[in-house]
């Protein structure tokens, strides 16, 4: 059964491509930091130094080894995304479903506690909590992104789940005397298994980018390296101006690379898994 | 009957103005509860960062704690400071800032406000026009050469930071080619005036961080729209049409209007992610702006002023919101008719 998913996808082109770029990205991220074991944080020699055999992207303002930190950075982000990804993806699978399976007052209930969450700029709110958390870990950054961004799955998940619950093996189900709980779990996720598979791609992104984000402004994780952290410096150090290119520009094109390769392995998922886009 | 009922268009503004306005009330008291709810009282770090400093003279120290007891309203109970705290903020009074004391909040955050409306507006209106446009030719030509350089190129597009499209930008275009100032909303050192050469200087300013949001906020709504105009094509009324013998020019009209229909509430949507993008832009240009106030008030942890800006932000994209409500209940017929309610 595997084989049968997954085979269509890697005869895809685009797929192949942007799957090898995240899984790149990826083994960066974790095997980089123990392939060059240099210290992200301490002062490797020269200051502002360009790319050498020494300093393969070179150094930044306070001598900083800016492949080390790149490495980790990677690693930092990537965690966020995903853990990013796996909050938002629990709040709104829970909340999309009970509404759906419920219906009634808590639907009501429930969709409109959605519809306000997802009006409230949640950027902003971000930014608001950030500044009087004053220690922030990843961990935090990743919660404070993830509490935030269910919304619009949450909205998608009660939709399909309400066109499902009207199919007749959803109703003979019922009459066998299923709970919800069983009915959720076994005839319906199921049928929205790659659609939450996307999703939580998609969140990854948004983790990946709310912490650039939320780091450019001064917000970012306060111990450790991310890509945001790096960029948050750049600009602190008026390295764009100054010319320095080495400094700003690998974490945004890791940053551009990772997002855009993980958005086409869920848009080439979603071409060959939904049969109203396939090609006639 | 029609004489009971309100007008469908007027009852359909009035619900979304109560749901925004109930918003409105929800983010006011996320913006009172969270300096009071979080540990390490913010009013104690920030009186002790102004005695580090040394800087400030006893007395205006004392002054200073006395402004912040009574805006936060410390030592009433909580419901007293939240009616209070409400009550100022309709009126408009958000405070004093402490970076700039005895200055009023309002008085530092209107003075930025039109340079953001002034870059975020037109910026994500020509992103909107130019990359549905786009998006709805690619869909229509679904799965030819032009389709697929389009869509990918979005896709990589969209992916990229406001932001960090700005760093690059100032570094080709200004830094490297010098055809752009980098930095600043106007020459440093003028005095804004309405003078032809000073417009003409805040011009050659706002290319470049305008430009780094229309080219970034393009490629979301060019995919988005070629889904929905690929999802129309394959509606009954447009089969009927090809069969009647149409013009395509035509069909590409009623598509295209059918897929824009969900773009604008889309952008209303898209406002608040917009408008943080535009913040962090601001900060990387300098650009004297909200998101400019907004980053020299989180360095010197003014909260009143960050709570103030909050406090319009969140309104300012509320109003935008209900404006493009507004539109929206204009361009569709099933509102404006009172049809197609459920």
């Amino acid at each position: 059964m595997f084989g049968t998913i997954f085979k269509p996808l890697f005869r895809n082109k685009k797929f192949i491509v942007a799957f090898s770029v995240f899984i790149l990205i990826v083994l960066m991220g974790i095997l980089g930091p123990i392939l060059y074991p240099k210290d992200p944080t301490s002062f490797a020699g020269k200051m502002e130094s360009p790319p050498s055999k020494e300093f393969p992207l070179g150094t930044d303002t306070y001598g900083g080894d800016l492949l080390a930190k790149l490495l980790n950075g990677i690693r930092t982000s990537l965690y966020i995304g995903f853990l990013t990804a796996v909050i938002s993806m629990v709040i709104g699978l829970l909340i999309g479903s009970i509404s759906a399976v419920k219906g009634g007052v808590v639907d009501d209930i429930l969709m409109s506690f959605t519809n306000i969450v997802l009006t409230i700029p949640n950027i902003l709110l971000a930014i608001l909590v950030a500044t009087y958390l004053k220690v922030r870990s990843a961990e935090v950054v990743a919660i404070l992104l993830g509490v935030l961004g269910w919304p619009w799955f949450a909205r998608a998940i009660r939709a399909q789940l309400l066109s499902l619950i009207n199919r007749e093996y959803v109703y003979l189900s019922r009459l066998a005397g299923y709970t919800d709980l069983q009915l959720a779990f076994e005839d319906l996720i199921p049928g929205i298994a790659t659609y939450a598979l996307m999703a939580f791609i998609l969140f990854i992104n948004g983790g990946i980018l709310g912490e650039a984000g939320l780091s450019l402004i001064g917000l970012g994780p306060t111990k450790g390296v991310s890509l945001g952290i790096i960029l948050q410096w750049a600009v602190l150090m008026e390295a764009v101006r100054r010319g320095l290119w080495w400094w700003f520009i690998p974490p945004g094109l890791i940053i551009v690379a990772l997002t855009s390769s993980l958005l086409i392995v869920t848009t080439t998922m979603d071409e060959i898994f939904n049969p109203r886009l396939r090609e006639r | 009957m029609r004489d009971h009922t309100l007008n469908p268009f007027i009852k359909y503004l009035g619900r979304r103005f109560f749901f925004l306005l109930l918003t409105y009330f929800i983010a006011l008291t996320i913006v009172f509860i969270l300096p009071r709810a979080i540990p390490g009282n913010p009013l104690a770090s920030i009186l002790s960062r102004i005695f580090q400093t040394g800087q400030a003279n006893p007395e205006l120290l004392r002054s200073v704690e006395r402004t912040l007891m009574e805006e936060f309203g410390l030592g009433k109970p909580w419901f007293v400071q939240y009616v209070e705290f409400i009550t100022k903020a309709l009126r408009g009074d958000l405070g004093t800032s402490i970076s700039s004391y005895p200055k009023k909040t309002l008085e530092l955050i209107i003075p930025v406000i039109p340079w953001t409306l002034i870059l975020l507006i037109p910026s994500i209106l020509i992103a909107w026009i130019i990359g549905n446009t786009l998006g709805a030719f690619a869909g229509y030509r679904r799965g030819s050469l032009v389709d697929r350089i389009a869509l990918n190129t979005s896709l990589i597009i969209g992916q990229i930071p406001y932001y960090w499209l700005g760093m690059l930008l100032i570094f080709f275009l200004s830094v490297k080619l010098k055809i752009f100032p980098g930095q600043g909303g106007y020459t440093q050192g003028t005095i804004p005036n309405l003078s032809f050469s000073f417009l003409l200087d805040v011009l050659s300013h706002y290319i470049l961080p305008s430009l780094s949001i229309i080219i970034s906020a393009l490629g979301g709504w060019a995919i988005g729209t070629r889904m929905l105009v690929v999802n129309e094509l394959d509606s009954d009324y447009v089969s009927f049409s090809e069969h009647l013998g149409v013009k395509s020019k035509t069909i590409f009209g009623y598509v295209f209007r059918n897929s824009l229909l969900p773009q604008v509430t889309g952008l209303a949507l898209s406002l608040g992610g917009a408008l943080g993008g535009a913040l962090i832009t601001e900060i990387i240009f300098n650009y004297p702006g909200t998101g400019y106030l907004l980053f020299r008030a989180l360095s010197t942890l003014d909260y009143p002023l960050i709570q103030g800006i909050f406090v319009i932000l969140i309104a300012s994209i509320y109003l935008a919101n209900f404006f493009v409500d507004f539109i929206y209940a204009i361009i569709d017929p099933r509102i404006r008719l009172g049809q197609g309610e459920s």
